[in-house]
């Protein structure tokens, strides 16, 4: 095939080896992995209103090692970009170089240039706006909600186990009310808006440029059902009236929207759907590294490396 | 079991195989897997999804735990072959909305191809023989290199700067230089540099290739002896600025030779150079050149170097010229089909593209199809005789020197 055929392959290959040969390295890693295991089956969990603990205990093993295997995964993909050229020094030592790198540039002056970038190319998708606008709204959506999600997520859990803050403790307090049930549904109901046209785009239209495979599908069938089983979930908790669902059942409008063709016998099962949901949540987190979903961590460091870094000469 | 070498591929392009989110919009888009054949191996996804698919078998964490899984070799020649095909324009970069730079990732990823033995392939040999031999792609002896300029070098006054200095250095290459059919590049070039007393000169015989097509087809290492000497050259003949007509020297001494050594001159495309003697009324375009013109952005100086609007104004600044625009154009622009290696490894498909471009041209109602590349030129020349167009095929310089105003 080619004219350097035998000449040209390299003697030596990069070699393997890692776990027995960098402890030094993956000790630390793997305590990170596991403090970050621990947080999550620490915490108190006082306002999960599960009746039977047995389901909590069950979701807060999987949600543990989901997220350990989202960590190792994560870590796994960028340790192969440290396989490349560009950057001296073994893999693992380009990544922890890197580490002090990012570090360092994100306390410099730069930051607020490489935010911008962040939020014009990465967040707000600048460049397919002018392609496709149906494409663009679908994305931002799907992105929008995931991201807002995440942060609600994370506020709420902090302010409910951490800080204990009453608004979003109490049935009818405003954190709980505009937070927890209508932001929620906000965000969810964005997510579903944006998944359910990718998903009629690319299964019932299928425009030439979209190719479907299994990762394709899977990534939007995934997501898909995470998002409907919350609001199925929350039909349930609304529908059997459920401890956390009874008071302000219109905030939670998709929920509520749900419970009305949910037959209120269905929260007897309510603690099985809860962990089915949570379950599927946290497998969804574990699946990220090993997807398409991955372009989610990806996409935007590659936009900032491509815009922050020197690179070639462009313009004349 | 062959394990691929991923230490080739740069970070930033293993970064980029994962960023890239599958979406498509490239291989609308592509001129040589979208447009002219639709294979979508071709196509940047196509391209991205497969290497991603072969590194990860070797490399992943599945690998890693299971042990890395043989590539049948038929697959990674089919691979090398489809890489090959494509021209390197950069389409995709323009409409990537995860903004990658697909550019350098073709070009890396070519290089890696060649560090595993698969590439380049069996139809570049000849060029890259005559490269190394010759110094040239057309095997033609170096001695020759600079008989395009005999019939002017007096009248024009182009001195060898290597024997004395000038401000200016016009680096010829190859193809104005040796194609018989295209040397006219290069000589009204030097006329329009001369009427406009430019102080300038060339390497004469000394000129080596620029080495784009090393490069460009992932022959670093030959490619960066081939610019180190080039390089040398320059040095001797410190010129203050350098000038190119062929845009795919222009893009590889300005952007390649940066990252292989040290360059002091400024280098600039010739369209910039006249647009600027233009401009200050160094030269005078008083003669009308009547017709209808329409310009296509050749990829090395456009969306390679994000050249688009000295060639317009230029021709713009002719007087008679009617200047009317291409549907696709400047960072939209089709390709002509011959860069990366293309036009060598696959005439068929070059000429097929070219075609396409043909097509868009007489769309305008011009009669005049312009441009600043060699090989553009070279491919679309071919294809409007094939296609039998009413197309005239004209080298922009061409257009400056019968405008040129004597008085």
């Amino acid at each position: 095939m080619s004219i350097y055929d035998p000449s040209m392959i390299p003697k030596q290959m990069p070699q393997d080896g890692y776990l027995k040969d960098k402890l030094w390295l993956y000790v630390p890693l793997f305590a990170v992995v596991l403090s970050a295991c621990a947080i999550i089956l620490v915490l108190p969990y006082e306002t999960v209103y599960v009746r039977d603990e047995v389901y909590l205990d069950a979701f807060l093993v999987t949600v543990s090692v989901c997220v350990a295997v989202f960590i190792l995964g994560t870590l796994y993909n960028v340790l192969l970009w440290m396989h490349g050229k560009g950057l001296s020094g073994s893999p693992e030592g380009r990544l922890v170089d890197l580490f002090k790198r990012s570090v360092r540039f994100f306390l410099s002056r730069r930051f607020g240039r490489a935010l911008s970038v962040f939020l014009k190319d990465a967040l707000y998708l600048s460049r397919l706006k002018d392609r496709s606008v149906l494409r663009w709204l679908m994305h931002l959506l799907i992105l929008g909600g995931f991201a807002v999600m995440f942060v609600l997520d994370l506020a709420v859990t902090i302010s409910l186990d951490f800080l204990k803050y009453e608004p979003m403790i109490a049935d009818d307090g405003w954190a709980k009310l505009w937070l927890r049930d209508f932001g929620f549904d906000l965000v969810g109901t964005m997510m579903l808006l944006g998944l359910l046209i990718a998903a009629v785009r690319r299964f019932v239209f299928r425009p030439k440029i979209v190719r479907t495979e299994l990762p394709d599908a899977a990534s939007i069938l995934s997501l898909l059902a995470v998002v409907l089983g919350g609001f199925i979930l929350e039909g349930i908790g609304i529908a059997g009236d459920i401890q956390g669902h009874q008071i302000g059942d219109e905030y939670s409008f998709m929920g509520y929207a749900f419970s009305l063709v949910t037959p209120e016998s269905l929260g007897d099962y309510y603690d099985e759907a809860w962990l089915i949901h949570g379950v599927m949540s946290a497998l969804l987190i574990a699946y990220i590294p090993f997807s398409k979903l991955f372009h989610m961590i990806a996409t935007p460091i590659a936009i900032e490396a491509d815009r922050m870094l020197p690179q070639r000469e462009a313009s004349p | 079991m062959r394990k691929l070498d991923i230490s080739k591929l740069d970070v930033l392009a293993l970064m980029r195989y994962d960023a890239c989110t599958r979406c498509g919009e490239c291989t609308a888009t592509c001129p040589t897997g979208g447009e002219a054949q639709d294979v979508e191996l071709v196509t940047p996804r196509g391209k991205i999804v497969r290497l991603r698919e072969f590194y990860k078998a070797q490399y992943g964490l599945r690998a890693k735990l299971l042990g890395p899984r043989d590539i049948p070799e038929d697959q990674l020649n089919e691979l090398a072959s489809r890489a090959y095909e494509c021209t390197i324009c950069g389409q995709c970069t323009t409409v990537c909305p995860a903004h990658l730079d697909t550019i350098e990732m073709w070009e890396n990823m070519r290089e890696f191809l060649v560090a595993n033995g698969l590439g380049p392939l069996p139809a570049h040999e000849s060029i890259v023989k005559s490269i190394e031999n010759y110094d040239n792609p057309w095997m033609q002896p170096r001695t020759q290199r600079s008989r395009w300029s005999k019939r002017i070098e007096k009248d024009v006054g182009i001195k060898d700067v290597l024997k004395e200095r000038a401000e200016v250095l016009f680096f010829v290459g190859c193809t104005a230089a040796y194609d018989p059919n295209i040397k006219e590049m290069a000589v009204n070039s030097a006329k329009v540099l001369g009427a406009a007393k430019v102080d300038f000169g060339t390497l004469g015989n000394e000129e080596g290739c620029c080495g784009s097509t090393l490069l460009r087809t992932g022959l670093w290492k030959s490619g960066r002896n081939t610019a180190l000497r080039n390089i040398e050259r320059f040095e001797k003949a410190a010129p203050s600025m350098m000038v190119a007509s062929c845009a795919g020297c222009y893009k590889t001494i300005r952007q390649d030779y940066p990252r292989i050594g040290k360059v002091n001159a400024k280098m600039v495309h010739i369209t910039t150079f006249v647009n600027e003697l233009v401009s200050t009324g160094k030269l005078k375009l008083g003669k009308r050149v009547e017709g209808t013109v329409t310009y296509h952005d050749p990829c090395h100086l456009g969306r390679h170097n994000l050249l688009y609007e000295e060639p317009r104004k230029i021709l713009e600044a002719i007087p008679g010229l009617k200047l009317v625009e291409m549907e696709r154009t400047r960072e939209e622009s089709r390709c002509c089909g011959a860069g990366g290696g293309v036009k060598t490894a696959f005439p068929d498909l070059a000429q097929k593209i070219a075609t396409l471009r043909i097509e868009d041209a007489e769309k305008t109602g011009a009669d005049i199809l312009a441009t600043s590349c060699p090989f553009c030129y070279q491919s679309f020349k071919a294809a409007i005789d094939a296609k039998g167009s009413r197309l005239k095929m004209v080298d922009l310089m061409e257009l400056v020197a019968g405008a040129i105003d004597q008085t």
